[in-house]
């Protein structure tokens, strides 16, 4: 059995058969890096900008080596915050570097808008990444599946510090990548400390790459990341194994770090005179500069002629990024969420429709078909949604891998973040992909996705537009099925928090249909959430034009009236429609408004319905406390104060957990009974 | 016995008294000492006999001055020679590439026609992994000045003993 661990890195590049315009081209990226590098803390202390800076000093050789391999026309980059070296490898210019250390309006990565000394750029397929480190494993993993699935030519890379393998997603990631034998790179920068936490507080293995030798399919190379021969030798190898067998790879890389973790580290505290000693003495570009020399590749001339010519680079970057400008406080709201769909067909997300009655389960299995059908690049996954006949625990997605093969609808792990990062991933690889994924098998399991869902919403205004992840993220939402604490619960007053994503929540069929078709015709992502206790209600089945598009943030009033207004979504729009039928029969007049649309928000519909009433009853399921209610009311008493004759008042479940035994859940959800007591009194207030 | 070169860097500390002590092992016997920060190739061919002091740095490296030095050796004919290989490590800190320097330099010279003498056993050590081991054996003198440093003298003495039979 081939053991691939023991498989030997060919020295293609040693120091004398390299050729001498590749070995100056290496220099000179090594020395301008290293310039600016020093002067970066400068900038600090003149109070011009790079509040963030982590030195990589000391990384220079396994930095050098994953620009030099990286291709821009074919693979995936995601360099990590100490990556400055491999963002100038990969080819940015040392005034793209410094245009991102002070934030100016030209940063290639992100206009400013992230913090400093996470470099990329977008455009080229070096990804900008987060603060929150070695989450963009999941990514990488996600585009090269887009890759394997695209046939692509290239690889992804991820980058990240030994200590930050410490995270569970990590962890998701690689055994996805040994699973689905994807063509993808992990490079591992050991420099031994995640701040000043030496690593073997990480893990017990002094080397982290070993803690996965056990996994299947997944090539292990370690290499000494201070040696630009040796980085390279083992990155030309990562790349040519993983495109060759599309197979995953680990580059664990040796380095030190000859400074501080970043400005705000004061390493002295934590390191003696004697480490810092050793360290300076294997500096890695003072170490290529002895080789250049001691094999009289180059004269003591030639170097200082590449050394004044960086420096000269330098000053030209630097004057030219301190005369660029800042960004405009007005473009804050530029790039929050892409433009939707335009959902011309239907403006106002209402039909005529009268045929043949269609459960709201039913809506969403025909709405994926048709358009998976129309649109070759969807894909969806989750767990537990593609296995012969089933679809999912509530066979939502039932027969859609039969007709579109096991590649465009799969199951994923019980990992709910790696469902939701590879999601983002794969989204990067073409502006065509849409992804639908099931979060988690219902909503109250999708928090371990929590950090993913917040870095979805970020994308686009971090990258000052340049991506934006195209995913709809499907969750079966509520309770009234007897499902206790975690089959139970109304995550969208959590989840409606973030700005980057809308968010919908139908109540009937039709209007599932027509939300789904838009989110996935849209750019950016979509959190839809299912009222499952619906799923096979007759009371939410209605007739479904196959065209149905309901546009974002448009409400639908689902009852005119004029003596009371129930704001509502999801299932207790039922529960308000039968209270309005009750308290019709005792001579009041209500409207119900179904949202369908929390963010965006149709104000206006909300809005032109208080002025009418003059009453408000904001109902949903979720608790009162803390609920999506609250950002309602809020907004009703601002914005329409003066056309409430009442104080507007929430109905919604207690501030408890959602009990398991049916007594319990029914005095914990809201009824009939609570919306119509609450509504009466309102009317007669 | 022909003369026997000791290489080693002059500038290093610990494996510079461990070369103090090796030489002295030798008393009366033709040693003589090269400074690997400046040496030549060249001198390399002077020797039938040779020891080498190589430390691991890092988590299983050479160091600078040894790794720096290879390419220039990457010619040297070394058949004929018998080279003998002692280094500093520390089994518990380190415990997965203990000394794996030695066998990193071992592997080099025995791809140019060495033969590596002065091979000891792995009793007395406790460690979990290490390049320095093959068939059972160390390809040299692993000495563990910061865990066991009392057994170095008696170490040294033994070893020495057994290339005085081993040397040409």
């Amino acid at each position: 059995m081939k053991v691939l661990q023991d498989i030997p890195v060919p020295k293609t590049f040693t120091i004398k058969n390299t050729d001498k315009v590749i070995l100056e081209k290496w220099f000179y990226m090594m020395t301008l890096g290293r310039m600016i590098d020093e002067k970066a803390p400068n900038y600090l202390k003149q109070a011009i900008g790079w509040s963030y800076h982590a030195p990589y000093a000391g990384h220079d050789g396994i930095q050098l080596a994953i620009g030099q391999i990286f291709n821009r026309e074919t693979d995936h980059l995601f360099p990590y915050y100490r990556d400055m070296l491999t963002n100038i490898s990969a080819g940015l210019t040392g005034e793209e570097i410094i245009l991102n250390g002070i934030s100016k309006a030209a940063d290639v990565t992100s206009g400013g808008r992230h913090m400093s000394n996470h470099i990329g750029k977008p455009e080229w397929n070096i990804h900008n990444v987060s603060s929150a480190t070695g989450n963009h494993t999941l990514h990488a993993v996600g585009v090269a599946r887009a890759i394997k699935y695209y046939k692509g030519k290239g690889v992804a890379i991820s980058s990240q510090g030994e200590s930050s393998v410490s995270e569970g997603y990590v962890y998701e990631a690689i055994n996805g990548a040994s699973t689905e034998e994807l063509p993808v790179i992990f490079v591992f920068q050991d420099n031994g400390y995640g701040i000043s936490v030496p690593k073997k507080d990480q893990t017990a293995n002094r080397k982290v790459a070993n803690n996965f030798s056990g996994f299947k399919n997944l090539r292990i190379i370690h290499c000494n990341g201070k040696d630009v021969f040796d980085s390279i030798n083992a990155m030309t190898e990562a790349k040519k194994w993983s495109l060759e067998n599309q197979q995953p790879c680990i580059v664990q890389a040796n380095c030190i770090r000859i400074h501080a973790h970043s400005n705000s580290d004061r390493h002295d505290l934590y390191r003696n005179d004697a480490e810092l000693g050793y360290v300076q003495e294997s500096d890695p570009l003072l170490k290529f500069k002895r080789m250049l020399l001691r094999y009289e590749r180059f004269t003591d001339e030639e170097i200082l002629a590449i050394e004044a010519k960086a420096k000269e680079e330098l000053k030209v970057a630097h004057r030219n990024a301190l005369a660029s400008p800042d960004p405009d406080p007005a473009s804050i709201y530029d790039f929050v969420i892409p433009e939707p769909y335009p959902a011309s067909k239907y403006p106002e997300g209402l039909h005529n429709f009268s045929g043949e009655k269609k459960k709201l389960i039913e809506g969403l299995n025909e709405t994926l078909k048709a358009e998976f059908r129309l649109n070759p690049d969807t894909f969806i996954w989750g767990q537990d949604i593609a296995n012969k006949d089933k679809g999912g625990i509530f066979n939502v997605s039932k027969g859609l891998q039969k007709e579109f093969g096991t590649a465009r609808v799969f199951n994923g792990p019980i990992a709910e973040d790696f469902i939701t990062g590879t999601a983002n991933g794969m989204s990067r690889y073409s502006k065509k992909i849409r992804i639908v994924v099931e979060g988690a098998e219902f909503a109250d399991y999708f928090w371990p996705a929590m950090e993913q869902y917040v870095e979805m919403t970020h994308e686009y205004w971090r990258t000052n537009g340049k991506f934006s992840p195209n995913v709809t993220i499907r969750l079966a939402s509520g309770g009234y099925i007897g499902g206790g604490l975690y089959h139970s619960q109304s995550t969208e007053g959590a989840l409606a928090t973030f700005p980057g994503i809308r968010v919908v929540y139908p109540s009937f069929a039709d209007d599932a249909a027509g939300l789904l078709r838009t989110s996935l015709r849209s750019e950016g992502p979509t959190l839809f959430l299912e009222p499952k206790a619906l799923y096979n209600s007759p009371a939410a089945a209605t007739p479904i034009p196959d065209d149905f598009e309901v546009p974002f943030g448009k409400a639908r009033i689902r009852r005119e009236g004029t003596d009371l207004s129930i704001i509502t979504y999801g299932n207790t729009t039922h529960l308000s429609l039968k209270v309005a039928e009750r308290l019709s029969g005792e001579g009041f007049n209500l409207e119900v408004i179904d949202i369908r649309s929390l963010i965006p928000l149709d104000k206006e519909t909300i809005i032109n319905s208080v002025k009418k009433t003059g009453r408000v009853l904001v109902v949903h399921e979720d608790k009162v406390f803390g609920g999506f209610g609250g950002e309602l009311a809020g907004m009703i008493g601002e914005e329409a104060f003066e056309f409430l004759d009442a104080p507007v008042r929430r109905v919604g479940s207690a501030f408890t957990p959602v009990g398991f035994n049916r007594i319990l859940e029914a005095a914990i959800l809201i009824n009939e009974e609570k919306i119509y007591a609450a509504a009466l009194a309102l009317l007669k207030y | 016995m022909k003369k026997i070169g000791l290489f080693y860097s002059f500038g290093s500390k610990k494996t510079a008294k461990i070369a103090g002590i090796v030489y002295n092992s030798f008393s009366g016997d033709d040693v003589q000492l090269i400074n690997v920060d400046e040496v030549k190739k060249e001198k390399f061919l002077e020797f039938d006999n040779l020891i080498v002091g190589v430390p691991t740095w890092f988590d299983g490296e050479l160091p600078n001055y040894w790794d720096e030095l290879l390419p220039a050796l990457e010619e040297i004919d070394f058949s004929n020679k018998r080279v003998a290989i002692f280094g500093l490590g520390d089994q518990k800190g380190y415990t997965e590439n203990f000394c794996d320097a030695i066998g990193i330099m071992a592997t080099f010279l025995e791809e140019r026609g060495a033969l590596i003498v002065g091979k000891t056993a792995v009793e007395g050590y406790t460690f979990e992994g290490s390049k320095a081991v093959r068939d059972g054996q160390f390809v040299g003198l692993p000495l563990d000045q910061e865990n066991q440093a009392r057994l170095t003298n008696g170490r040294i003495e033994y070893w020495v003993g057994n290339l005085k039979k081993e040397f040409i």
